[in-house]
């Protein structure tokens, strides 16, 4: 689905990474690995058009993405290094938020089910700001099923989590992956996530 | 139909910060007319000098206050990773300009509206006159909201300065209060100055998007 051909950015004429090739097709995993600068988030960014590359190209659905981008947002869940939750609001206000801007599909008992598996559930109430910066990433990820879409890109899923989210997380990998979902993250850190290819950066 | 919905929800979502937000609004509303009070002593009991100057007073602290709230208004957004979300679910960066500023106006400016009659009691101001007052900030107030939503989001590519936006939004706002206060002034060209108030406003209103929507997306890519 989202094809990347020799892509190379540069900022303020320093390379960031070149002749990147990667392929993101139904059903795969790709994990980028790399120290910290080594261009994950950029990667990351310039595979949703934020960041414009100085060479090569992305292709969404055999086209390229410029001409298919719209549609490209409408497959797509990205998940960066800040957390939108607003602080201010509470975990309840904030979900309710996102279902409507995001129109999800996804069902109250459904919502409630992985609350209750992420541990958020008795947070409901609580505004952001009171949250452990894990709880806010926790609640960040739970984006991933209200938008229900088929390509994930998260970057740095795992930073900030406890062992027990991250073995829901990579469970939650796994069952997108059967369902024909694609997702590309990066880390920094080795995981038990079965991955389908790894690019190192 | 469903983009509609997304608009009615993302000004849910606005209602929503502002409401948690709202000692901002009401600081802005305090330094209003805490300003009027300053230039009330400041100016002696003279109540005729007052009434003089009143409408002066009212556009120029009108514009102070409203550029107080200016550097709030992309930078939460901007900051929280929310301004990118809105873009990749299916809002362009000119799109969020539009409505950030409808946003701006409706819960920082129409305050302010609504309280104009005390602030022209506090000054002086002719009752018969307050129409034209009204009239001449409704359209104002949308231009200080289209400029300011120009300058914020140029201060996100320049966050070390967050007074040059202040400068922008004020050096533009010199025709704005130029033609409002002439509306109150010179009822007999009421037609005319409004008209030009309003093609002010339709220029800004163009601009905006692009412009707006244009610095968004360069301070996305340098963050």
């Amino acid at each position: 689905m989202i094809l990347v051909k020799e892509l190379s950015v540069e900022r303020s004429n320093k390379k960031i990474f070149e002749n990147i090739n990667l392929s993101l097709g139904s059903g795969k995993i790709v994990l980028l690995k790399g120290k910290n600068g080594s261009g994950k988030t950029t990667l990351l960014k310039t595979i949703i058009n934020i960041i414009e590359p100085s060479s090569g190209s992305i292709y969404w659905k055999g086209k390229p993405l410029k001409k298919n981008l719209y549609d490209y947002y409408n497959h797509i869940t990205y998940i960066g290094d800040k957390t939108t939750s607003l602080r201010q609001l509470s975990v309840k206000e904030n979900i309710n938020i996102w279902k409507k801007i995001f129109l999800s599909k996804t069902s109250k008992s459904q919502i409630k089910n992985i609350l209750k598996t992420m541990r958020l559930d008795r947070y409901l109430n609580q505004k952001v700001n009171e949250l452990s910066f894990g709880e806010t990433k926790k609640l960040e990820l739970l984006r991933l099923i209200l938008e229900d879409k088929k390509i994930w890109i998260l970057d740095e899923p795992l930073s900030n989590l406890d062992e027990e989210t991250i073995d829901i997380l990579a469970q939650t990998f796994q069952d997108h992956r059967s369902k024909e979902g694609s997702i590309i993250f990066s880390s920094h850190q080795n995981s038990e996530i079965g991955v389908s290819e790894e690019i190192r950066l | 139909m469903l983009f509609f919905n997304k608009i009615i929800y993302f000004y849910y979502r606005e209602y929503k910060l502002n409401l948690s937000g709202f000692q901002d609004i009401l600081t802005n509303i305090i330094f209003f007319f805490l300003s009027i009070f300053i230039f009330i002593f400041s100016i002696g009991p003279d109540k005729e000098t007052i009434s003089n100057i009143g409408l002066g007073i009212v556009w120029t602290l009108l514009l102070l206050s409203s550029t107080l709230s200016l550097r709030k208004f992309y930078q939460d957004d901007f900051e929280s990773g929310n301004l990118l979300i809105l873009h990749l679910n299916g809002f362009s960066f000119g799109f969020i300009a539009i409505l950030k500023t409808l946003s701006h106006f409706f819960f920082v400016q129409v305050p302010f509206l609504i309280s104009l009659p005390i602030a022209s009691i506090l000054l002086n101001i002719a009752s018969d006159k307050l129409i034209y007052l009204f009239s001449s900030f409704a359209i104002g107030s949308l231009i200080l909201s289209c400029l300011g939503s120009i300058s914020s989001s140029m201060n996100l590519m320049n966050q070390k300065n967050f007074l040059l936006g202040s400068v922008i939004v004020m050096m533009l706002s010199i025709p704005v209060i130029i033609f409002s206060v002439g509306v109150i002034n010179f009822e007999e060209n009421f037609n005319s100055l409004i008209n030009i108030l309003f093609g002010i406003l339709l220029i800004v209103f163009a601009i905006n998007p692009w412009a707006g929507g244009l610095c968004l997306k360069l301070s996305l890519e340098n963050s």
